[in-house]
């Protein structure tokens, strides 16, 4: 209770600095959210991108219907397959054609079909769906009969080392950001230090235990991460519920079952926990700088 | 209750103690005095280990000082009250609050808290100022807040750095009084004063230190 109180009359007493310091750790955490929840989004397009993706398995021109049967075969017994569709060439052709209707004339003026016949595959969903594509795909591309199998992977793994670098970026930017907010944080709680300097002198001098001087300067510190983190996450909340309100039916368009990802509860906890972390760190770190002198007499 | 022991202590090698050896019984009353840079302030510094010393060795109620943590010197402060002759009172609370805040720091029940300040005050003759702040009293009246607040917790030992040094004569006499009634209810007194009208008005031990050397002592009880 009295840690609370002194704790109050400290942030009271400095009620400027300290908004001017909760301010600043906002606004460094709400970047840091920002590309949290750009990064977030990302990954549940990539996470969705990735269930759409089918194996094609392209077939040679020539090939006999026993051949086709092995194929099958051989795709019904890999439990990793779900499902096999298979597209004959003029069903390919067709297809192609109603695709690009408006080219028509010009497309039954080629007098001969030049796709291929070929099965799409559908692949079980898991997180290593992508490796189990990889691994089938050169699987069927050492079969006879089959002329190439295709699933996009140029373009997937591109977006994958995209993903790799943002998590990297993401990385690199938390933490400058925890550090400059641990540095505001060590500045403002050693002001407030330095304004009770006499008062710490006299507590010092009439036998007062560490944590009666430390505890309500770490309360301050972290009163002022938590109240930061919560500004900011709140500000996200905001921003995530304006996206979803103006854009959620432009981004169903853009691919069925699709929305906006708010920041997962766990982030959100981690974010809490960094802000406790660091306003605790810069009030030690300030504590120990302004005591350390006393230590040295 | 108080030892040193061949102590010595410079800053910036220049001397401020040198080879300082005493003993002061509990109970005593001692006035430790000299001219201005004698070392009596780093002196009682160096008792309640606000400074370190160099060499020798200091036991302050049975406690080596020189090996003391800085973290469990708490251990040794509470035993000790500090008087400053700028009284160091805080002018942003009351002087029931300055007395208050001594029991507080030692964790007392806060029950009690305000009637002991307030008997503290009651004994130095300020308990009818309890709402005024420090700066409404004039310098005797707050030296007497700063004596309640460093008896309020019942120190063993009472360490005052010329604590009438700003005061006229009358009132320093007052104070003087203050402390000779600390001492008789138990208290070991440490007084530094280069004042001579103090050293005769209190009949009490007297170890004079000059050029941080022990010079002379009188009877030291």
């Amino acid at each position: 209770m009295r840690i609370l109180k002194t704790t109050f009359i400290n942030i009271k007493s400095n009620k400027q600095l300290f908004f001017a310091s909760v301010g600043t750790i906002t606004i460094a955490l709400s970047i840091l959210g920002l590309f949290l929840f750009v990064y977030v989004n990302l990954n549940s397009v990539l996470s969705f991108w990735n269930e759409q993706v089918q194996l094609i398995v392209y077939l040679d021109d020539e090939i006999s219907n026993s051949e086709k049967r092995r194929l099958e075969k051989l795709f019904s017994s890999n439990p990793e397959i779900v499902s096999f569709d298979f597209v004959s060439r003029e069903k390919a052709w067709d297809k192609f054609q109603s695709m690009f209707s408006e080219k028509s004339s010009f497309l039954k003026g080629m007098g001969f079909n030049p796709l291929p016949a070929s099965y799409n595959l559908k692949i079980k969903p898991s997180p290593e769906r992508l490796n189990t594509i990889q691994t089938l795909a050169r699987k069927l591309n050492r079969q006879t009969s089959v002329e190439s199998v295709e699933y996009g992977e140029e373009w997937i793994s591109r977006f994958e080392t995209f993903m790799i670098l943002m998590r990297v970026f993401l990385f690199a930017l938390g933490a400058l950001l925890c550090l400059g907010s641990v540095l505001i944080i060590s500045n403002t709680v050693k002001l407030s230090v330095l304004s009770r300097k006499n008062e710490i002198e006299l507590m010092l001098l009439t036998g007062a235990t560490p944590g009666f001087i430390r505890f309500p300067f770490y309360l301050e510190g972290i009163f002022h991460g938590v109240l930061g983190a919560v500004v900011s996450l709140s500000l996200m909340k905001g921003i995530h519920l304006y996206l979803v309100s103006r854009f959620q039916g432009s981004i169903e368009t853009f691919g069925r079952g699709m929305d906006f990802q708010f920041i997962s509860l766990p982030f959100i906890m981690i974010i809490l926990l960094a802000s406790i972390l660091m306003g605790w760190l810069g009030s030690y770190l300030s504590l120990q700088q302004f005591l350390g002198t006393y230590k040295k007499l | 209750m108080i030892q040193l022991y061949n102590v010595y202590k410079s800053y910036n090698n220049t001397p401020a103690l040198v080879d300082v050896s005493f003993i002061i019984k509990k109970g005593a009353f001692v006035f430790v005095t000299g001219p201005s840079g004698a070392g009596k302030s780093t002196l009682l510094k160096l008792l309640y280990r606000w400074e370190r010393y160099d060499r020798g060795q200091v036991l302050v109620n049975g406690i080596n000082v020189g090996k003391l943590k800085f973290n469990k010197l708490w251990q040794l402060r509470r035993h000790i009250g500090v008087i400053f002759q700028d009284y160091k009172l805080l002018p942003g609370k009351t002087i029931l609050e300055n007395v208050a805040f001594a029991l507080e720091i030692v964790g007392a029940e806060k029950k009690i808290i305000r009637y002991k300040a307030w008997e503290a005050l009651k004994d130095v003759g300020l308990s009818h100022r309890k709402d005024a702040y420090p700066l409404e009293l004039s310098g005797g009246e707050q030296q007497r807040v700063a004596i309640a607040r460093a008896l309020v917790n019942n120190p063993k030992i009472l360490l005052a750095d010329e604590p009438t040094g700003n005061l006229d004569p009358e009132m320093a006499s007052e104070i003087l009084h203050l402390f000779e009634k600390a001492n008789q209810e138990g208290t070991t007194v440490v007084f530094a004063t280069h004042s001579q009208n103090i050293l005769r008005e209190g009949d009490h031990a007297v170890i004079t230190l000059k050029r941080g050397k022990v010079a002379d002592t009188r009877i030291v009880a």
